[in-house]
């Protein structure tokens, strides 16, 4: 009897399998533009997120080669002076959002994320990130922004460039998520 | 006489100097259909090289060109999935979606390994018609 008890436990827990959710063709974008210079900003259309419902644990990658700028010359001098692509080619964000329940999500609700920020080989901890989930039938739409400084990833600019490079770099994410 | 000839060369070195260095910053950007492919070879042998050493492997392919051979396991307008493992991100929207199992030779410019897949990433792909 204990067996059987303990064998309908066991079924009935994997019936609560986890609830994932995942993109791989989300967009994070990021502008470090100054008024009156050129744009300088970045668009990646291949990053991978994912998130677990369960608990609201997140994860996401972008490929450092797959950001595109509009000029051709920015954007390798972006990968081979600034985010030395080839030697990092990866950044990643892993975090779990606050006061999570992926059961009772519904419309649009807005939650913060707690995590850590890798890139240009540098981990910052990044806190209370707001987030607006929307939830559209079997999908779940993510996006927000937050901002981060150039200087806390070990990035130089050089004085040269310095006026027409923000300090700051706001960094904008749009991730569809289908259910898995 | 003399100062005027002077002169106009000094117009033309600057209009030169102007229109080359215009070129360079706003050159073009790489046309990877138009590039020849570094590495030609099939999905699996791909494949098999990023699980065995994701890291030498990723030094190797990184911002190449490559044709890769394989197997459609996914297909949207978007992007094209060979042999499970290789993505495939479409430079151009595609107006119909291909038949799973079928073989293709796709060309793209590799951007990385995706570890939380374990994926390979591959940008500005075009199917190769042969």
């Amino acid at each position: 009897m204990k067996t059987l008890v303990y064998l309908l436990l066991c079924l009935s827990l994997t019936g609560f399998a986890q609830e994932k959710y995942l993109t791989k063709t989300g967009t994070l974008e990021f502008e470090a533009s100054v008024p009156s210079f050129e744009e300088v900003a970045a668009k990646n259309t291949s990053v991978t997120a994912i998130l677990n419902a369960d608990n609201g644990e997140f994860a996401s990658l972008a490929l450092v080669k797959g950001f595109r700028f509009k000029n051709a010359l920015m954007e390798e001098h972006f990968n081979e002076n600034y985010a030395e692509s080839s030697e990092f080619p990866k950044a990643t964000f892993k975090g779990t959002f606050k006061d999570f329940e992926g059961n009772s999500l519904s419309g649009k609700q807005q939650f913060t994320i707690d995590g850590e920020l890798t890139f240009h080989g540098v981990t910052n901890t990044l806190k209370d990130i707001p987030v607006i989930i929307e939830k559209q039938g079997d999908q779940l739409i993510l996006t927000g922004s937050f901002v981060v400084l150039i200087s806390d990833y070990n990035i130089k600019i050089p004085s040269i460039v310095e006026n027409k490079i923000s300090k700051d770099v706001k960094v904008s994410f749009n991730f569809t998520l289908d259910k898995k | 006489m003399k100062s005027t000839r002077n002169w106009l060369l000094i117009i033309a070195i600057i209009a030169i100097v102007a229109i080359l260095g215009y070129n360079y910053i706003y050159q073009d950007h790489r046309n990877i259909e138009k590039e020849a492919p570094t590495f030609t070879m099939e999905a699996q042998d791909l494949v098999s090289e990023f699980s065995s050493d994701p890291t030498a492997a990723e030094t190797k392919y990184l911002n190449n060109t490559i044709a890769v051979s394989g197997i459609v396991t996914e297909s949207s307008t978007q992007s094209i999935t060979l042999n499970d493992k290789i993505f495939c991100q479409l430079s151009q929207p595609a107006e119909t979606t291909l038949v799973q199992g079928q073989s293709i030779t796709i060309k793209g410019r590799v951007i990385g390994y995706d570890d939380l897949l374990e994926e390979l990433k591959l940008d500005q792909c075009n199917p190769i018609n042969n």
